[in-house]
């Protein structure tokens, strides 16, 4: 297999234009989020490429601690990413996302890395880019979950209500809007796997096969990250909303939805 | 005998109210402007919610040495706002029964208690189709068939005409004298009041006096 070609500054440049579409197409429909178009470009061209300089400085000079602290640093940031976007959520509510998505997160890298690829959760190669796809999709799986719990709970809110008066038990009101949101926050997941392989060759297996890598391991490991990254978003999505009502009523089962 | 009695309630410094006293036994309407606080004491009554200071007890014992869903089941409270799900009025008993984890009614006790509210339609009528004034007082009518030692409602007749709004507290109050059910009414139709009441108490004017 002959090595990916290596882009050219230059050529690699010429990507951008296609941004120019987007910021047609924003005018044209009145999408008023041309700042948020070239905040997030920047951002990520920013952060992406001071990714590469941290990446080539690790894989250069390997540490553990840099391996985990490039772990603890990615949960942290997705963390602060869903926590920004759920802002009227309580305090504790807060705590508890941040557990479930730590917890989920982390446990899967480490299943995936030292028992499914069978090396050393340290090596940097391993652990920061499945880490990363594991614990982003673990991000944007809680964050929609929650987005979901928070604003169903506001808009039926003389339904929930009326039950507290009829004198069904907090746990019994809540209930429904979690198991709804789980389902909500895995179903995009499971649509996507549907079309896996048909559609589009996902994102790993691209990378890997642009990088010479087999077809075949290739497909093995994209097919394994789908799955962590199926299981990661159910368990981090279920454990934030699960613990995550408790915090909506105290020990006199009253409940605690002021904050609007 | 008093039911419940209030020492020094005070609920978030905006409502201050006076230390009534309601009767055993009879049917109680608590009257006062808007914004006197006249819903809020129905849930401190019941533990919906809790006082920022003071005591309140029923039955001579105070309220938080209760079970809250117990307190909660037993002083049932009848919210102004009523919520019917989208489907018959058989499926939306079977739905708050399931919500109380009781066992559903059988459909004469449905007509029974939809009787007594003035509810003319059948089981299977959807009652999303239904006016305002129907859906109140089915809504009535399922919390009617709930077992509870004291029933509170709040401005129950708010979306009905005359005459449902007096067939059905002259049925509601049958009913709980028969069943020994103590019965609270928050409403501001003088009208109704007169008729109905035997014990009125009016918190706004001490409200004023307080301030």
């Amino acid at each position: 297999m002959n090595e990916v070609v290596a882009l050219s500054i230059g050529q690699f440049s010429l990507i951008y234009l296609l941004l120019l579409i987007v910021l047609f197409v924003m005018k044209k429909s009145k999408i008023h989020q041309t700042k948020l178009l070239l905040v997030a470009s920047l951002r990520m061209t920013v952060q992406l490429v001071l990714a590469g300089f941290i990446l080539t400085y690790i894989f250069e000079n390997p540490h553990p601690a840099f391996t985990i602290f490039y772990l603890l640093l990615m949960t942290g940031f997705a963390i602060y990413m869903i926590l920004s976007r759920n802002k009227t959520i309580n305090r504790n509510f807060k705590l508890i996302v941040a557990l479930s998505l730590a917890g989920s997160g982390i446990a899967i890298v480490c299943f995936f890395i030292i028992t499914v690829v069978g090396v050393s959760i340290f090596n940097p190669q391993y652990t920061i880019p499945i880490g990363g796809m594991i614990i982003g999709n673990a991000m944007t799986g809680v964050s929609l979950g929650l987005k979901t719990f928070d604003e169903s709970i506001k808009a039926q809110h003389s339904k929930i209500n009326t039950l507290i008066n009829v004198g069904a038990t907090p746990q019994k009101i809540l209930i429904p809007f979690v198991n709804q949101s789980v389902e909500t926050a895995l179903l995009p997941t499971l649509y996507s796997m549907l079309s896996m392989g048909v559609i589009s060759l996902p994102g790993m297996m691209t990378g890997q096969i642009l990088s010479g890598t087999l077809p075949m391991t290739a497909i093995f490991y994209q097919i394994a990250i789908v799955i962590a990254i199926t299981a990661v978003t159910c368990l981090a999505v279920f454990c934030s909303l699960y613990f995550g009502y408790k915090t909506l009523y105290n020990e006199r089962n009253q409940f605690l939805l002021a904050r609007r | 005998m008093s039911i419940f009695r209030l020492k020094n309630v005070n609920y978030k410094n905006i409502i201050r109210y006076p230390n009534i006293e309601i009767q055993q036994g009879c049917t109680t309407f608590i009257s006062g402007e808007s914004g006197s606080g006249k819903s809020t004491l129905l849930k401190l009554l019941n533990g919906i919610t809790s006082p920022t200071s003071g005591e309140i007890f029923y039955l001579d014992k105070n309220i938080t040495d209760y079970t809250t869903m117990d307190l909660r089941r037993e002083i049932l409270l009848v919210s102004q706002q009523s919520y019917l799900f989208d489907m018959s009025i058989r499926d939306n008993f079977q739905e708050y029964y399931a919500y109380r984890e009781l066992e559903n009614i059988c459909n004469e006790q449905m007509q029974y208690f939809l009787k007594i509210c003035a509810v003319d339609n059948q089981l299977d009528d959807n009652c999303n189709v239904m006016s305002g004034g129907e859906r109140q007082r089915i809504f009535t009518a399922i919390n009617l068939s709930f077992p509870s030692k004291v029933l509170m409602l709040d401005e129950p007749v708010s979306a009905l005409d005359h005459k449902n709004a007096n067939t059905l507290m002259s049925n509601i109050k049958t009913y709980c004298k028969e069943q020994k059910k103590k019965l609270i009414v928050v409403s501001h139709d003088k009208t109704l009041m007169d008729k109905y009441a035997d014990e009125i108490i009016n918190i706004s004017k001490e409200k004023k006096n307080n301030e």
